[in-house]
């Protein structure tokens, strides 16, 4: 089997659920729609070696439809190519082959909006040769009379079928059913905070087949708290956005995530912001340090997969914008991040493992109607 | 952990401290674009599928997002 159609699971690097996130002052119908494209350009290394490019575009629009209806929906379609690893940082393209895969996406979801509250009904579905998902989603949304206090309430399903391109496995399948609790607050004229709570419980088969010796449980548990704080500063006309995330997951990591970003408004209709993350993950419970394979057991869980190792990362990034007349709004981003184990917190990084490094780059393009 | 879990509470406190739910004329600068959590739909999409990429979990936005062959 040529390598080109191998190990398509682990050539998607950016192959991703279409969520559907919630916007923060949702109470009422939005008054427009919006349309949008955006293009993405990715690419990630270690030291010595490419590993995966990404070419991604992306298209989504929302309209208002019959006075208290929105539709919105999105496609994207990812083109992937390069080397990832077997285990550690030995790549899969070392034999020069390489990897490439594809996939496509796209969601769709309704929501009906009433005086107090709103409930909207979504599905997802992805297609890669090696990978099929379908999701749906329903969301209830309350708020108080004074439009200042929202709850949310979600719940979610998702069914994966795995077919690798060069064998055969035992039921690759995957369901997992998702939980969602959230309130978002206006605290003052200038300050909202949102804080969501969200469980995820799937069964099947989580392992990676395209990595050597890889064998996980199949049975998963995902505890996430978010909670996003946004203050307006008059003084700058800017807007300072908090955010930390805490995850924690039956494989036996947990993670935190912080993010700090800058929305600063300049002359000629251009608005800059600068972003800032942290990130650090204890190791999985079944991820065993180099050198491959020490701790392998027949039977039992193994990996040798760097994203289950304790490490921090950092990403430094800006987004450039341009309001046009007529609704028009252009934008550039770029992100920088960077992933070593030393740079862990509330564990030890894992050992002999390389640095990480991407970058990507956004570039879109929408208009209000 | 317990250092930032005080950290983030203590945070909050102050939060409370300044709790003045505004009146309906009063949130012209809530409503901007800049103070939305995901006013760029595309951006976040992206922002969190690379993420899911290369670390262990992702989440707490959004539930039935389905699943990908990239993590």
């Amino acid at each position: 089997m040529a390598a080109t159609d191998r190990r398509s699971l682990l050539a998607a690097a950016l192959a991703l659920p279409g969520v559907l996130p919630a916007a923060a002052l949702a109470q009422s119908i939005p008054d427009e729609g919006i349309v949008a494209l955006k293009y993405l350009d990715y690419r990630d290394w270690q030291p010595g070696a490419n590993r995966m490019t990404v070419k991604s575009p992306s298209f989504y629009v929302m309209t208002p439809f019959a006075g208290s209806w929105t539709v919105e929906g999105a496609v994207v379609y990812d083109a992937m190519s390069g080397a990832s690893p077997l285990w550690f940082n030995t790549l899969s393209g070392a034999s020069g082959l390489g990897v490439t895969d594809y996939r496509t996406s796209g969601d769709v979801k309704v929501t009906k909006y009433f005086d107090r509250w709103s409930i909207g009904v979504g599905g997802v579905y992805s297609y890669e040769r090696d990978y099929i998902s379908r999701a749906g989603a329903l969301e209830v949304r309350w708020w108080t009379a004074d439009r200042n206090t929202t709850l949310s309430f979600g719940f979610g399903g998702a069914a994966d079928a795995i077919s690798p391109s060069d064998r055969e496995i035992d039921n690759g399948k995957r369901d997992t059913l998702d939980f969602l609790f959230g309130v978002t607050q206006a605290l003052s004229p200038t300050a909202i905070i949102q804080s969501n709570l969200t469980y995820s419980r799937g069964h099947g088969y989580y392992s990676d087949p395209y990595k050597t010796l890889d064998h996980r449980p199949d049975e998963r548990r995902i505890f996430t708290w978010l909670t996003r704080y946004n203050q307006y500063i008059p003084a700058y006309d800017a807007a300072l956005k908090l955010s930390y995330r805490f995850i924690n997951d039956s494989f036996g990591g947990q993670s935190s995530a912080f993010d700090v970003t800058w929305t600063q408004p300049l002359p000629q209709g251009f608005v800059v912001s600068p972003v800032v993350r942290y990130y650090t993950q204890s190791a999985a419970n079944f991820y065993y340090n180099p050198p491959f394979p020490q701790g392998f057991r027949i039977g039992q869980d193994y990996t040798a997969d760097t994203r289950l190792s304790s490490f921090g990362a950092v990403t430094v990034g800006v987004k450039l914008a341009k309001v046009f007349a007529d609704g028009w709004v252009a934008d550039l981003r770029f992100d920088f991040y960077r992933a070593r184990s030393s740079w862990a917190l509330f564990s030890s990084g894992s050992p002999g493992i390389d640095p990480f490094s991407a970058r990507w780059i956004e570039a879109g393009i929408s208009k209000t109607f | 952990m317990r250092r930032l879990i005080a950290a983030l509470a203590a945070l909050a406190c102050t939060a409370c401290a300044s709790y003045a739910p505004p009146k309906p004329w009063e949130k012209g600068d809530l409503a901007k674009p800049s103070m939305q959590f995901d006013y760029d739909r595309l951006d976040a999409r992206y922002t969190d599928h690379v993420y899911a990429s290369k670390e262990m979990a992702t989440g707490g936005v959004a539930v039935g997002g389905g699943g990908c062959g990239c993590n």
